[in-house]
């Protein structure tokens, strides 16, 4: 029998960015909130030299993602086929903990581009109804870019973002992004030092005509201080960014960021080890009551009361949870009715190596986001007018990291053992960078998320069941783009160019891609074809928000952490608004 | 796929060859508190543990100080990293190097015991695609694709992997890595580029306090500074530039 506790005025699910963004706005105007963490504090030893370090404890084996053992998810290519539990959790990461994967993130902060908003619309417009596949089943978000640049402004001040301008109010800038959708100010930070692989990458991009710059990232190029008063230190180019919690303090996360901004207040908690079994609805009354939670340390089982819920789990845990919970219409997608589960969709990541005897790359030197990039190819950016697909990709010469498990380009032909893989280890390890494509993910009336008749957790709820392939269009995108990325590899002058690999299909669970899973409980301003409102208020309970990637329609050729930041803030401003006067927004 | 098209995987079969004569379904039971707060894979809790299982007359390697593998499965262990990571005028041999002992301690430990291993059933085969879908833990895997390649290895050559030549080590790893060694009902190929293979590559760079690495010699083969790993500075200098410290890395032990 679960215990019922005191109700409370606000209560997040999952403590990761969205709850600290939220929380940060709400707790300081005297907002009762409550926030429900699945996992645990961080203990210390994930950011403290020499642990930190460990590339095989928190790279490898994974120590600060979700438990798979705990809770995995079931994986099958087509609605028709029989789903397999992922019993390893290797193409992509669940944040686990408090900051959730905010705190082990790599820190590429992008906007999403002006069409992304309006992709059906748009793709509409310029290439005319007949021109979308049958099956691309893409939407509009009902809101603008407009809606949410004020709030891509406050986030990038907050997580103090480097990066350099493109466009600031529409005048163009020397160095930035040329096809930047229009921005208030200039970023807070200045950009990374470049890479060498990056300077390569930059004479290469340029020789063909394209306009490079640094990518934007929340590792702080130097000190920083953001509006809050929170500090951030300088990044030191450790090369142990996504998997790893940072030593430096130089990469912005909830956990360092947004919760110890509110920790002290007598308004906040924030409750670690509670995870969210249920969110109980009251059809009739069309409003949701609280959160049944266990205690995941005493096996204990709470109600908590609540007035007005948000779900800002990851992506995968919202979707579930609507679905557990029984709320919203789930996506059936044979006749395409329904919406909970709907436009799952993922990110298409693709590549090329180059290999320089004579150049030090020196890749563990390295930050999540120490890239230069190109968007010539991404988005609508182009004329697809002919070309069979929709979407691209950015490419770039990111240094993530050089750790030696995970991070070792060889050259075509390489054996895999033996004497000469050695001796290819040893001359190219210092040597060789991956220009890298990363692609839209457009939604495809297969590609969906339900509930696993078969499999359970260890709690013995049923498990996400999601169905997933690269759609055609995507392959079609990944081939393109790609092709691009070789080009810019040739013109390096590189002593060996690797075999282009762009993203075939079927999805392969075993080999990590991204962490961009979007979809599920996407947001539209039409009842019928989506599960929360523009103001990311379900449609069917009032006091319940939805927020995170799990909103998106479809991906841009993006990553998505900025945008989320940029919902989550725009949802506190929201709820301040709802909470005063409660109703459909 | 259909549901029909999914061929059951012989638990039996597998079992047996992993040496473990029973199966006890997982099952998701009243767990104690403990173990809600970090349930264990079921069927890891549900049998003896596995290093006291041994798959053949041969008993675990205590005079060789192994935590899991049994004495002939050291010998074919030691082979095989031998084979794969020679010694020669880079590094020391892969048994030198540790990478043996790194695989008997990480089958020994939280990994080779299951830990984090989704290992609930109905157990079905997949594509390659779905990845691990197997009712075994790590260590267990091992033993049964190590006991089915010695089986193999006997039938075609009539002796033991780490009694054979270098070359025909070399044509029967190319095989089995290929999928070209067919031994019983596990699928070998998988075996040695899911397990084996991953296992080999962890030994050889994973930080020296694992066992494997020793005296940091895939780092300095490489390049690899290791640790502190704090380059604000350096980005600037060394861009471009051999780093002073690949030559002379620092692992976890030299700052604990």
């Amino acid at each position: 029998m679960a215990t019922t506790l005191k109700e409370r005025e606000v209560v997040i699910v999952g403590g990761g960015l969205s709850a600290g963004l939220i929380a940060r706005k709400l707790v300081p105007l005297g907002r009762d909130v409550l926030v429900l963490e699945r996992g645990a504090p961080r203990s210390g030893s994930e950011s403290q030299l020499p642990s930190q370090r460990d590339e095989l404890r928190w790279g490898i084996q994974r120590g600060l993602v979700q438990r798979e053992n705990v809770e995995t998810y079931t994986l099958r290519h087509t609605p028709e086929e029989t789903a397999l539990p992922m019993r390893r959790l290797l193409s992509f990461l669940p944040g686990f903990g408090v900051g959730g994967g905010a705190s082990h993130w790599n820190g590429q902060t992008w906007r999403f581009q002006t069409t992304d908003y309006i992709l059906r619309s748009h793709l509409e417009q310029r290439y005319g109804k007949a021109a979308i596949p049958s099956d691309m089943t893409v939407q509009d978000w009902g809101i603008r870019y407009e809606d949410l640049e004020p709030y891509y402004t406050l986030f990038e001040k907050l997580f103090g973002i480097s990066g350099k301008a493109g466009n600031i109010k529409g005048v163009k800038q020397e160095g930035g992004n040329p096809f930047e959708p229009w921005r208030a100010e200039e970023f807070s930070l200045p950009p990374l030092e470049p890479s060498e692989a990056g300077l390569i990458f930059k004479a290469a991009a340029e020789k063909l005509g394209y306009k490079p710059f640094p990518m934007p990232a929340a590792n702080a190029s130097r000190a920083y201080t953001n509006p809050d008063g929170m500090k951030l230190g300088a990044c030191q180019y450790c090369g142990h960014c996504e998997r790893f919690v940072c030593e430096a303090n130089a990469k912005a996360s909830p956990d360092r960021l947004l919760f110890p901004f509110i920790a002290d207040k007598p308004n906040f908690e924030l409750r670690t080890h509670a995870e969210a079994f249920l969110i109980n609805y009251d059809k009739a009354d069309r409003r949701v009551t609280g959160v049944t939670y266990i205690d995941t340390e005493t096996g204990e089982e709470f109600a908590q009361p609540a007035s007005t819920i948000v779900l800002g789990s990851y992506v995968l845990s919202n979707t579930r949870l609507l679905l557990l919970s029984g709320i919203g219409e789930p996506y059936e997608p044979g006749t395409g009715k329904g919406v909970v589960g709907k436009n799952y969709c993922y990110q298409t990541i693709s590549g090329v190596s180059v290999f320089f005897e004579d150049r030090y790359i020196n890749p563990f030197m390295g930050a999540g986001a120490y890239g230069m990039v190109i968007d010539e190819f991404n988005n609508d950016h182009f004329d697809h007018s002919g070309l069979g697909f929709f979407g691209g990709a950015f490419i770039n010469a990111t240094i993530t990291n050089g750790r030696p498990i995970t991070t070792r380009a060889l050259p075509p032909g390489t054996p895999r053992w033996g004497s000469a893989w050695k001796a290819a280890n040893a001359k190219w390890y210092l040597r060789s960078f991956n220009i890298s494509c990363h692609g839209t993910s457009y939604s495809h009336r297969g590609n969906c998320m339900d509930l696993d008749p078969d499999y359970r957790d260890a709690y013995g709820r049923p498990l996400l069941r999601i169905a997933f392939d690269f759609p055609e269009n995507d392959l079609k995108m990944s081939l393109f783009v790609t092709q691009k990325a070789h080009d810019i590899a040739k013109a390096t002058g590189a002593t060996i160019v690797g075999t282009p690999a762009p993203r075939r299909g079927p999805f392969d669970s075993r080999i990590y891609q991204s962490t961009h899973n979007t979809g599920g409980t996407i947001m539209g301003a039409d009842h019928a074809t989506s599960v929360v409102s523009p103001h990311l208020q379900s449609w069917d309970a009032q006091n319940l928000f939805i927020t995170g990637a799990s909103v998106f329609p479809q991906n841009s050729g993006y990553n998505p952490t900025g945008t989320v930041g940029a919902l989550g803030l725009r949802l506190a401003d929201d709820l301040i608004s709802y909470l005063e006067r409660p109703r459909f927004l | 796929m259909s549901e029909q098209s999914l061929p059951p995987i012989d638990r039996r079969a597998i079992l047996k060859s992993a040496g473990i004569a029973t199966v006890v379904l997982p099952t998701i039971g009243a767990a104690s508190r403990a173990e809600a707060a970090e349930p264990k894979p079921q069927i890891a809790q549900a049998q003896p543990p596995a290093a006291a299982a041994p798959s053949s007359a041969a008993a675990p390697g205590a005079a060789t100080g192994h935590q899991f593998l049994s004495l002939d499965e050291v010998a074919f262990t030691e082979a095989l990293v031998d084979h794969m990571w020679p010694k020669d005028q880079l590094s020391p041999s892969g048994t030198e190097l540790g990478i043996a002992t790194f695989i008997d301690r990480q089958l020994a430990g939280a990994f080779g015991q299951g830990d984090r291993l989704y290992a609930q059933g109905p157990f079905r085969m997949g594509k390659p695609q779905h990845g691990y879908q197997l009712p075994l833990t790590p260590a267990q895997y091992y033993r049964a694709g190590a006991s089915a390649i010695a089986t193999a290895c006997q039938k075609r050559f009539g002796r033991s992997f780490e009694r054979l030549a270098a070359a025909d080590r070399e044509q029967f790893l190319q095989e089995l890595a290929s999928g070209k060694v067919k031994e019983g009902p596990l699928d070998l190929a998988a075996w040695f580029n899911g397990l084996a293979y991953p296992l080999f590559v962890q030994g050889a760079f994973a930080d020296p306090v694992y066992g494997g690495n020793r005296d940091k010699a895939a780092w300095k083969m490489i390049g690899y500074p290791g640790l502190p790993a704090v380059y604000n500075q350096d980005v600037v200098r060394f861009r471009g530039k051999a780093h002073p410290r690949s030559a002379n890395p620092q692992s976890i032990q030299d700052f604990s």
